[in-house]
């Protein structure tokens, strides 16, 4: 097994026991942690796919940015007061509501995974020799001459985003 | 040659995708659903990075960016909603206020 491969295999497993973790656990703080290290691991699979500045700027955002958001927001909407045992997280505890969500991902996941091992043959034409340079020259040259429009649009709309939100936020009284 | 099949990032996003819908449809915070969706969003955008390997044109690694920045746009917007609903209901379960199935 090539170290390639069994970096992979690792960030592979870090990514996904952390989701199911995600999924598993009723603890809400306990669900930010587990994202926390879902996105470490997801970072370093951009790394795998030789798209490093995804996985700077990915690290940036989202451990930086919406963990911090997420935290924040839990902290807001907490009742003060309350015993440990009812902080934890509504888990939906009928047992047909956890029926239908576990069938439906499954079959999902399942349907997914069909689909792909079907049509596997017909990427062969797309197998060819991978980019393996940094795209970080490239990727800013295309981002300021080709997706300009684009990226102005999505300047304006983080604007919007930012000042809607604090709209919203505030105490409307 | 030490190279990863895209079959594999292709699993991989799979997983995290139906785990994010997992995640959506059980749990009746709505922190946890936005984190769910989240979660499917990146799935999503490790596809987009995993095909944009073997492009010489990085389209797909440029359209990952603007993922990012939508995701992160709605999950602001997200939170500031779910702040007023908690200042309104005092609790941010959802379904808890009409019956239930």
């Amino acid at each position: 097994m090539s170290p390639m491969i069994a970096s992979f295999l690792v960030l592979t497993m870090l990514t996904s026991a952390s989701a199911l973790a995600m999924a598993w656990t009723k603890n809400l703080l306990h669900a930010a942690l587990s994202m926390f290290l879902c996105m470490l691991g997801l970072a370093g699979l951009y790394v795998m796919a030789y798209a490093d500045v995804m996985a700077v700027s990915h690290l940036l955002i989202y451990v930086g940015g919406v963990l911090i958001l997420i935290l924040f927001g839990i902290m807001l909407t907490q009742q003060p007061g309350k015993v440990r045992a009812e902080m934890q997280n509504d888990l939906e505890t009928k047992q047909s509501g956890r029926f239908w969500a576990m069938s439906i991902s499954i079959s999902t996941f399942l349907g997914i995974i069909w689909i792909l091992t079907r049509s596997s043959i017909t990427w062969a034409m797309y197998s060819d020799e991978a980019q393996k340079s940094s795209k970080l020259t490239y990727l800013g040259l295309t981002l300021l001459t080709e997706y300009s429009f684009a990226f102005e649009l999505v300047g304006v709309f983080l604007l919007v985003a930012l000042v809607g939100s604090t709209y919203i936020a505030k105490h409307h009284e | 040659m030490n190279e990863i099949p895209l079959i594999y990032f292709l699993m991989v996003s799979a997983l995290l995708f139906s785990v994010g819908l997992a995640i959506m449809l059980l749990k009746r915070n709505m922190i946890f659903v936005l984190m769910g969706i989240e979660l499917m969003l990146n799935a999503a955008n490790l596809n987009l990075i995993a095909f944009s390997r073997h492009d010489d044109r990085i389209q797909g690694l440029a359209f990952s960016v603007f993922v990012l920045v939508v995701g992160v746009c709605e999950m602001t917007i997200a939170l500031a909603i779910i702040l007023q609903v908690y200042r309104q209901f005092k609790h941010i379960d959802l379904g808890s206020e009409k019956s239930r199935f």
